[in-house]
């Protein structure tokens, strides 16, 4: 098991490497660069010389090819150093991230518990009332859920929730007089506010784990296995729990460990739609803005946690499967 | 194993790479040591005494910008309707829409008398505050939060007539040779930490700004044109020119920072965002205006407050009280969200989108709260045609793409009647549009078609596509325009390119990223493309956009007579005899059309039914003097 984890960490270092070399390729070789859109350079009623945008461009090692660029910015990730934000007035990226971490795990880590919460349970429910009208119904309605788009969603949800009901807040993370609120009414706030972003996180991936999970577990109960154990009396409850939906658990982790990059990743529309200060917003942002280091340092973020849970589920067979063991 | 040894391999290729890249480079570590205004060439000022003697003064305007636009009111007349009557009108009309803007637009009392000055306004902008340092100011939002929390000691009226504002300053003297701005501050101007604001800050500041290791782009041009600031006493400061030009009053003003706050850190993080103490800055930054920050919640809302120092010296008051207690500002990027964040009362102002003009407030769930005016504002769109390019180097067939325009399926159904016709390079309200100005184009496929022939664009083999034979080949006209990625750059693109295929020309319509597009326009690798200018306060800023070889100018276009009027424009002092020099530069690029010009796109704001005070320059409602400062609530409903 050692062998093998070090050989997988080994690899993920190289496929890390690649990464980040090919992306910081195609970043450097887009059109443009963190100067290009700088209000600096669009207000019509001054035009920065031609010689300090040279001098920016040195300073910043625009001057130098991306390749060697690259390997500078290497240099100093080894170190820790992540960089600074160039359109973000120079802010370290390892703080802009930082920064919006807390609020991207409240929505994901929420949706991810609650999808597997509902998820499971009515996919069990689905498999036993196979065929059923009732089964059927829910179907239907699961698949109507993972259609409707999550920004059309929100909106609807808002003008209900928040503009005719009032029940909830329209946009934002906390309300105006949050610092003077007990840790409890503090607590209460943001979940108040969490709830329609976290609603339209969870329902698409809630319609389509379940229909995952029925899918597997409709193979599953037709093995022969199932069967015997039907025949020697073993109780419903116990055949679906035990033994059937134990088995359905490999393609399960394997997608519980490529959820882990989505869990940082955040959501670009909900947060701009609800005004939600989570990475997807960063990130979409920093493209825009050819913020070189932002997207670097979340690329490699994300790269990492894609590779660490890859490692995670392929360890996790060994866990679930007892067939499965690694040399 | 082969794992292993690949891992080997790549090491040996890497490692060397990367220690030769970490010898060379840091590009953040190695910063250059900090040596105070090492970008300002040496210069050694004379005693004031000398100054004096040998310099004769120019009196320059001081005044209360309130007043200013009192005065601006008063010689409009009396509103037609009153308070009541203009809130319950529904601004579908121009006629409802000077109603409600005069009506609402009047002024607090001088004395202040009936204002709310407990009042919170909860205002909205799309971006959020990256920096509350105010040499770090680049976007709108930092535009806006420095407008209510900075010092400052010059100021422009609606009409960008530029004066020293009566808050802060005493007087403002310009030699006659133009060279020399001497300013006298008041003794009275306190920071948010109680220090006075004085000359040294001002002195101070324009050294940071002018020093190598501290990156501020924006706020260095034009200041760079100055030759020196001299302190002489805490009131007394003059700016020293390097050449005498009617453009110095633009580049005098320069944002000002606390030298007591600065002055030993600055060394130690010339960039001002790393250190610990430049950190805790950011967020309770010396402000020198009229409002200090008290809260800032990052990607979501500032709040800046009243400060009773700025109005209150020594037990009394000095200067007019800022007319809101509290300013929220809510950070929304989702123009939908923001809407309904103003229909529900959390937002109290907010820019419109056309769209949401036209189509989503006009009923009552946004009138219930609410009402809208809209204003003229210098921003204009066109089509820039690369003139290095084969196709449109003939002036004639750059005339031909404006008379093959749509302008009325334009007008009448893509802006919905909301933009205006363009006319050229300045707007027709401006001092710079000429007495006889052109007079906006039309659709004429038969001119258009004239003057391609003449110029040698014709159907030469019969298929339906212009052609002409250049260095030997014959080229077909076919060319790509570059709009932005708008509905409406792609509709307004898409309507030229229908146009054109009905002369036999085809264009390509390439929506592209705006990052692209500006990259792609400023080193002129385009054919076509569609663009937009906001409005400086003074013409000499289109320097930039029509000289020859100038950074904005994408098409490459060169007129020497064009070059040789602005560099005039320049050193010319009379607004009048200016005038007929902008003039004359209006009409030789509407000759020769380097851009098809297309329309211009108004204000639209939405103002919560609570607010009164907000009127309009060319820039917006905020964006001159008192812009903001005339907005308040009044105490009683009407």
């Amino acid at each position: 098991m050692l062998h093998y984890l070090v050989r997988r960490i080994g690899m993920g270092f190289l496929t890390l490497l690649f990464i980040t070399f090919v992306v910081y390729g195609l970043v450097r070789n887009m059109p443009g660069t963190p100067l290009t859109t700088d209000p600096a350079m669009m207000d019509p009623s001054k035009q920065i010389s031609a010689e300090e945008i040279q001098r920016l461009e040195k300073l910043y090692g625009f001057d130098k090819p991306w390749y060697q660029a690259y390997f500078i910015w290497l240099g100093n990730i080894a170190r820790l150093d992540f960089g600074k934000s160039i359109p973000q007035n120079n802010k370290p990226v390892g703080a802009l991230i930082a920064q919006r971490v807390p609020a991207t795990l409240i929505l994901s880590v929420t949706s991810l518990v609650l999808t597997y919460l509902l998820s499971i349970p009515l996919g069990l429910w689905s498999t036993v009332h196979s065929g059923s009208a009732s089964e059927r119904l829910v179907s239907t309605l699961l698949y109507m859920l993972y259609s409707l788009p999550s920004f059309v969603a929100a909106l609807f949800l808002q003008i209900l929730l928040a503009v005719k009901l009032g029940w909830l807040p329209l946009f934002g993370m906390t309300s105006d007089g949050y610092d003077t609120m007990s840790t409890f009414a503090k607590t209460w706030d943001i979940c108040q506010h969490a709830m329609m972003p976290i609603i339209c996180f969870t329902y698409g991936s809630l319609a389509y784990y379940s229909r995952f999970i029925r899918a597997n577990m409709q193979e599953v109960v037709r093995q022969d296995y199932i069967r015997t154990a039907r025949a020697k009396g073993v109780s419903p409850r116990r055949v679906i729990w035990h033994h059937a939906f134990r088995n359905t658990l490999i393609p399960l982790v394997t997608l519980m460990g490529l959820t882990l990059p989505g869990l940082l990743s955040g959501a670009v529309i909900l947060e701009q739609i609800f005004t939600w200060p989570g990475m997807g917003r960063l990130y979409f942002e920093s493209i825009g803005q050819r913020d070189y280091d932002t997207i670097m340092g979340l690329t490699l973020m994300f790269s990492l946690l894609t590779l660490l849970g890859q490692l995670l589920a392929d360890v996790l067979y060994a866990v679930v499967d007892p067939r499965v063991t690694y040399h | 194993m082969r794992i292993q040894r690949w891992s080997l391999l790549s090491l040996c290729f890497l490692l060397p790479l990367a220690t030769q890249s970490l010898r060379e480079m840091p590009l953040w570590s190695a910063e250059k040591s900090f040596e105070l205004g090492n970008l300002i060439e040496p210069f050694d000022p004379p005693p004031l005494a000398e100054l004096e003697k040998k310099t004769e003064w120019i009196d320059q305007p001081v005044l209360d910008g309130m007043e200013v636009m009192r005065a601006y009111l008063k010689a409009k007349g009396k509103p037609q309707l009153s308070v009541k009557q203009a809130l319950a009108l529904h601004n579908d009309s121009d006629a409802h829409n000077g109603q409600i803007l005069s009506t609402l637009g009047q002024l607090a009392p001088a004395d202040g008398k009936g204002v709310d000055f407990d009042a919170t306004l909860v205002r909205h902008v799309s971006g959020d505050l990256k920096s509350t340092n105010p040499l770090l100011i680049s976007s709108v939002t930092e535009f806006e939060f420095q407008g209510l929390t900075s010092f400052g000691y010059l100021s422009f009226d609606r009409d960008f007539h530029y004066f020293a504002p009566t808050e802060t300053v005493v007087s403002w003297q310009t030699s006659k040779d133009r060279l020399v701005d001497k300013f006298i501050l008041r003794d009275d101007l306190t920071w948010s930490d109680g220090k006075p604001i004085t000359a040294r800050d001002v002195q101070f500041s324009f050294q940071v700004i002018m020093t190598d290791a501290v990156v501020v782009p924006a706020v260095r041009t034009g200041t760079d044109q100055l030759r020196w600031v001299e302190a002489y006493d805490d009131q007394t400061f003059v700016i020293f020119h390097k050449r005498a030009l009617a453009t110095n009053t633009t580049n005098l003003s320069f944002p000002v920072i606390p030298k007591h706050i600065y002055q030993a850190s600055i060394a130690e993080d010339p960039r001002m965002t790393t250190s610990d103490y430049h950190s805790r800055l950011e967020d309770h930054p010396v402000t020198g205006g009229a409002y200090t920050l008290v809260k800032r919640v990052r990607n979501q809302e500032f709040v800046m407050r009243r400060r009773e120092s700025y109005y209150r010296h020594q037990g009394r008051q000095v200067r007019r009280k800022p007319y809101f207690k509290e300013v929220r500002v809510k950070v929304i990027e989702d123009a939908n969200t923001a809407l309904l964040a103003l229909k529900g009362g959390q937002i109290e102002e907010m820019i419109l989108r056309p769209e949401q003009w036209a189509s989503q407030t006009g009923d009552e769930s946004f009138y219930a709260r609410n009402t809208k005016v809209t204003a003229l504002e210098w921003t204009s769109f066109h089509f820039v045609w690369n003139i290095k390019t084969p196709y449109f180097s003939d002036p004639r067939v750059r005339q031909a793409m404006s008379w093959t325009f749509d302008y009325d399926e334009l007008f009448e159904t893509i802006s919905r009647g909301m933009y205006q016709r363009n006319r050229g390079t300045f707007h027709p309200t401006s001092w710079m549009f000429p007495q006889d100005g052109p007079e906006p184009y039309h659709q004429d496929l038969d001119r258009a078609e004239d003057l391609l022939d003449a110029a040698g664009w014709e159907d030469s083999d019969g298929d339906g596509i212009r052609d002409k034979v250049i260095d030997g080949k014959r080229v077909p006209f076919e060319f790509t325009m570059l709009t932005y990625q708008s509905q409406t750059g792609i509709q307004v693109a898409t309507l030229m390119k229908e146009c054109l295929d009905q002369i036999g020309v085809v264009c390509h319509v390439k929506p592209t990223e705006f990052t692209v597009l500006t990259q792609r326009v400023r080193d002129h690798q385009f054919q076509g493309a569609m663009g937009g200018w906001g409005s400086g306060t003074d013409p000499d800023t289109s320097t930039n956009i029509w000289v020859s070889g100038e950074g904005r100018n994408y098409g490459n276009y060169s007129n020497p007579r064009v070059d040789e009027l602005f560099e005039q424009g320049r050193h010319e002092f009379d607004r009048k005899k200016r005038a007929v020099i902008y003039g004359e530069i209006h009409k030789l690029l509407w000759r020769d059309q380097p851009y098809t010009w297309l329309f211009y796109r108004n204000a639209f704001y939405a103002f919560s039914k609570k607010l009164r005070g907000y009127n309009f320059s060319p820039r917006g409602p905020f964006d001159y003097s008192p812009g903001f400062d005339s907005i308040y609530k009044p105490a009683a409903a009407p």
